[in-house]
């Protein structure tokens, strides 16, 4: 027994002291965690990696990939034992819950005056909490409809030319009736229903900002009541239940529903088009979503980069960011990805997203302010997986109201419970950029 | 007679049909994993879901370049053989002495194991991972050994084995001056190995597939298992059916050569437990 | 007296002997299962959320309270207390009636034993992806066909695991699938572990089949079922992985269960304190069960 003990002894110390070492040969050790995302992706952040390690000799940046399904439940499992990289990427509105638990150190202080006007005004925003900037990002993501152009000549609808121009909700009715006349089964919309977390929200928040609703009061993020389950925001879902209900909606077990030409239009972002591109080529179309009455809005944020506060050389962390945000390593990243370029000179640089390209109808809705960054409080989390749940619910023929209301619930008490938010943590953080 | 065969035919031809719509699922999945991705899904309606017109292995290639299944594999064969060696000394000492020793608050303690048998551990994983992430232990292999190696189920399996245990043998040895320890090895243990097959077999089953703990506790591929690989090809759109059925009949195959191999005494150690209890 | 004896012999007492014999596992027990458990039921007590860098406060019995008129728990509860009572006879009988199929005169048992045996082999994090396969509502899904087939094409194609009428028995199936096997195996070997000369006595004596069935195999199963039984309810109780794949407790919690509700509370929610609470009060739901079983089951010893 007392050998059992004393090797659960040693092991516990081997366990606890093995990573506390940051130097190594002489280089300073940067731990990187990273989502593990397609292919293309995790590869091109694999070679950036390398390529960074051996264009300079002082750092010795090291990455660690974490599964997408699960990555924020790992991070938050981390945090607790405090067993953080020194940098850290994680889902873009995820940030503000990250600050207020006191785990990452503003970027002010690296920021560059120049680099601030490069970034895209959409992820300086979603980056900033409390009037200090914690994230940067090499993307941004563009949320929008594909179809197929054939599909819809043959019913003759008029074809939004941009972001101003979206399809009303009555003219979108239409078009799913006009569509369903040439289809089998009568599926004619993918709204990509196979996903689950994050999606939810991302994709259908802007659906209710658009008819006049949001998935929060945001003057002082303390209830989502009267908003998340307004009048707005509950004519909004039924109309998205009316399609799923009404059976326009494939359930895209496969993913596939628009590569086999089962849907002619579907409801997904950015990094569809790669696969789409290939799949129909000229007859493929972006278009932005449907305008729900007061306007098109659309999403925004993808993942980004933050330092942690246990990150002992945040600069030489810093010297890693800046290098994945320089234009040739930014075109690197979304020419994978197919993303939206982080920085103006990118955009301008890339074939898809410059003025006349595919998918530059993305890049005016994330500069001319149609996408609504996701509500900035640490309560995200939590706004999230309940809207998530609301949305199931109401896909499964749930009453709307009522499972808004369930949600406006979840949302009001864990605010309440968490005392508003207070920002605790804080000044720890500011005096930690000391150091 | 001629009755007889008939109705023997009949057995068989109902028994093969049960035993059929039994492993259909699985049939299912071992084909698909051979198919390509568009006909997993679009020739589950027809018998070509279960009958294979072609064997293609990209989708086994495709596993290999997705995660690093031969690390996986290795972790997960080092982690679960720890549990289950580990598990088999030390829930067997204590099933002995929980069921042939005589001391005082035995029944006490017999009375607790069993209860703590109905805590399913993901009610306690979360104040356990405060417990661990407190003295700092994550990310290795021991914190998925540890919390595992004393079981309730074991020790309740080998209790109602030793019960069952004529006491004869024992007394014998005893009267022939040998000691509780040495009854103990050189008796019950050689008449033991049917229960510990049951118990290592049970035991195996029960963590080979074992997903909430590793995910909490571990960030490094160097110490993951092979059920953490199901996250990574489940929740990253698109999801390629395919290279999940492929990496299923992986993940299984290892268990069903240890079950193949132990299947006589396992059946053994399953009457001797369940008879007595 | 031979006891006494003997003890002088060996130097070390019994009593010494049986304890560094727990020990190990006591250890194990007690670190990892009892701590983590009282552990729980002081932070249920408290406002504790996984992350929140607010102060620990006590609470008392809030989330208990709260629990009382928490629809999404209660119906949860729910949801054990049906599926335990659908899963553990039906499961328990269909494995009696596999076992004694094959404790008849017949060639190639084995075979059949370890067929109906396969599915236990599946870890279910494995097994709930391929059965959503299963239950696609493409009208090319699986079961959706097998349905149609079997009513001549009168079945309208479902979506099993969205519908709040099949989500559960849904899952239902799939475990039933999935653990039957074991319960068989364990039924049939006791059932083989019948002597002989039981039912020749009572064929001489003039007893039918449903006769020997009733007096002699049940007396003699007896304890195994006891077994079976009381491990199933256990086990369907602790239903945790097939929902968390297959339905995530959807739709409107028509699939969610009381360990995935905890889980989904002191996990995806950061409410631990709440999660801690909803484990206590299952446990203490479980033990009651038990113990009432193992009332009205008394196993005979020796």
């Amino acid at each position: 027994m007392f050998r059992y003990l004393i090797l659960i002894g040693m092991l516990l110390c081997l366990a606890a002291c093995a990573d506390s070492s940051n130097e190594n040969g002489g280089k300073t050790l940067v731990s990187v965690w990273a989502h593990s995302g397609q292919a293309a992706e995790r590869e091109v952040l694999q070679t950036q990696i390398a390529r960074f390690n051996s264009q300079q000799q002082a750092i010795q940046a090291r990455l660690t990939l974490l599964p997408e399904g699960t990555y924020n439940g790992q991070v938050q499992a981390s945090a607790l034992a405090d067993d953080m990289p020194c940098v850290l990427e994680f889902d873009g509105p995820y940030v503000y819950n990250y600050v207020w638990q006191g785990k990452l150190i503003p970027l002010d202080d690296f920021l560059t005056p120049a680099l601030r006007r490069e970034l895209l005004p959409s992820l300086m925003v979603q980056g900033n909490y409390r009037h200090r900037q914690y994230t940067v990002a090499t993307f941004d993501s563009g949320l929008g409809l594909y179809a197929r152009k054939s599909l819809l000549t043959k019913i003759g609808v008029r074809i939004p030319q941009g972001p101003d121009s979206a399809w009303s909700v009555a003219e979108f009715n239409a078009i799913l009736q006009g569509l369903r006349k040439f289809d089998v089964d009568g599926q004619v919309l993918d709204m990509k229903l196979n996903y689950s977390g994050e999606w939810f929200a991302y994709g259908f928040s802007p659906v209710l900002q658009s008819a006049g609703g949001d998935l929060i009061d945001r003057s002082e993020h303390r209830s989502a009541n009267g908003v998340l389950n307004g009048a707005a925001a509950v004519e909004a879902m039924s109309q998205l239940q009316s399609w799923i209900r009404g059976g326009y909606v494939d359930p895209n077990l496969d993913d596939a529903a628009f590569t086999q030409g089962r849907v002619a239009l579907t409801w997904a972002g950015h990094w569809e088009y790669p696969r789409y591109n290939k799949a129909f080529g000229k007859d493929l179309l972006v278009l932005p979503l449907p305008d729900f009455g007061r306007g098109m809005r659309t999403g925004q944020g993808s993942w980004n980069w933050g330092i942690t506060s246990s990150c002992k050389r945040p600069g030489e962390a810093w010297r890693f960011l800046a290098f994945l945000l320089r234009p040739e390593e930014v075109a690197a990243m979304t020419h994978a990805n197919g993303a939206v370029p982080a920085t103006r000179i990118a955009i301008a640089r890339s074939p898809l997203y410059k003025a006349g390209g595919p998918l530059h109808l993305y890049a005016r809705q994330l500069a001319d302010g149609y996408s609504v960054p996701r509500p900035q409080t640490p309560a995200y989390p939590i706004i999230s997986s309940a809207f998530e749940q609301a949305f199931r619910d109401i896909q499964n023929g749930g009453e709307v109201q009522a499972a808004l209301d369930r949600a406006v619930a979840v949302i009001d008490r864990d605010i309440g419970d968490n005392k508003g938010y207070p920002p605790v943590m804080m000044h720890r953080d500011e005096a930690r950029t000391d150091d | 007679m001629h009755r007889k065969r008939l109705w023997n035919f009949v057995n068989y031809l109902l028994l093969s049909i049960a035993a059929l719509l039994f492993i259909a699922p699985i049939l299912f999945m071992v084909v698909g994993s051979f198919k390509p991705e568009a006909q997993v899904l679009s020739e589950m309606g027809t018998l070509r879901a279960v009958l294979p017109s072609e064997i293609k292995l990209h989708n086994y290639r495709d596993v290999f370049v997705r995660i690093p299944f031969g690390r996986y594999l290795w972790n997960s064969v080092l982690i679960n053989g720890l549990i289950v060696g580990l598990g088999l000394i030390v829930n067997a000492l204590a099933a002995y002495a929980l069921a042939r020793l005589q001391w005082r608050g035995r029944d006490t303690l017999l009375v607790v194991v069993l209860a703590l048998l109905i805590i399913p551990f993901e009610a306690i994983a979360v104040p356990l991972f405060y417990q661990l992430s407190a003295l700092g232990w994550r990310n290795d292999y021991l914190v998925q050994v540890f919390p595992f190696v004393a079981n309730p189920l074991a020790i309740y399996l080998f209790y109602s084995f030793f019960l069952g245990l004529p006491r004869e043998l024992e007394e014998a040895a005893r009267v022939d001056g040998a000691g509780i320890l040495r009854t103990f090895f050189a008796i019950v243990i050689p008449n033991a190995k049917p229960v510990f097959a049951t118990v290592a077999i049970v035991t195996f089953l029960l963590y080979w597939g074992m997903y909430l703990w590793p995910l909490l506790m571990t960030v490094d591929d160097g110490v993951r298992p092979l059920p953490l690989a199901i996250a990574t090809f489940y929740t990253l759109p698109p999801v390629q059916w395919g290279d999940i059925l492929a990496f299923g009949v992986m993940m299984v195959l290892p268990v069903l050569v240890i079950f193949i191999t132990f299947q006589p005494w396992f059946v053994r150690g399953v009457a001797t437990t369940g008879l007595k209890g | 007296m031979k006891r006494v004896l003997m003890i002088k012999r060996t130097h070390v007492s019994e009593k010494t002997i049986a304890w560094l014999f727990m020990a190990p596992a006591l250890l194990g027990l007690a670190l990892f299962i009892l701590a983590p458990f009282i552990l729980a039921i002081v932070l249920s007590f408290t406002n504790v959320r996984l992350g929140s860098p607010l102060p620990v406060e006590w609470t008392g019995w809030r989330e208990y309270a709260r629990l009382m008129d928490d629809a999404a728990f209660l119906h949860a509860l729910f949801n054990n207390l049906v599926f335990a009572l659908v899963v553990v006879p039906v499961q328990t009988l269909l494995a009696l009636g596999l076992a004694l199929w094959l404790n008849r005169p017949l060639r190639g048992r084995v075979v059949f034993r370890t067929l109906f045996f396969m599915p236990v082999i599946f870890p279910l994090s494995l097994i709930a992806v391929v059965w959503i396969l299963i239950y696609s509502p493409d009208a090319n899904g699986l079961m959706n066909h097998v349905l149609r087939l079997m009513s001549l094409g009168h079945w309208q194609t479902k979506d099993f695991l969205h519908d709040p009428l099949w989500a559960l028995p849904a899952i239902m199936l799939t475990s039933i699938w999935q653990g039957v096997g074991l319960q068989m195996v364990v039924l049939l070997a006791a059932l083989q572990a019948i002597p002989a000369e039981l039912y020749e006595a009572a064929t001489i004596d003039g007893a039918r089949a449903w006769q020997r069935f009733r007096h002699v195999s049940l007396p003699q199963l007896r304890n195994a079922l006891v077994f079976v039984v009381i491990v199933t309810t256990i086990l369907a109780f602790r239903v945790f992985d097939q929902v968390r794949i297959m339905t995530q407790g959807g739709p409107e919690d028509h699939s969610a269960t009381v360990v995935f509700a905890a889980v989904q509370a002191a996990f995806d929610r950061a409410q631990v304190a709440k999660g801690m609470a909803m484990s206590v009060v299952f446990f203490l739901l479980v033990l009651a069960i038990t113990l009432v079983q193992r009332k009205l089951l008394k196993q005979t010893r020796d």
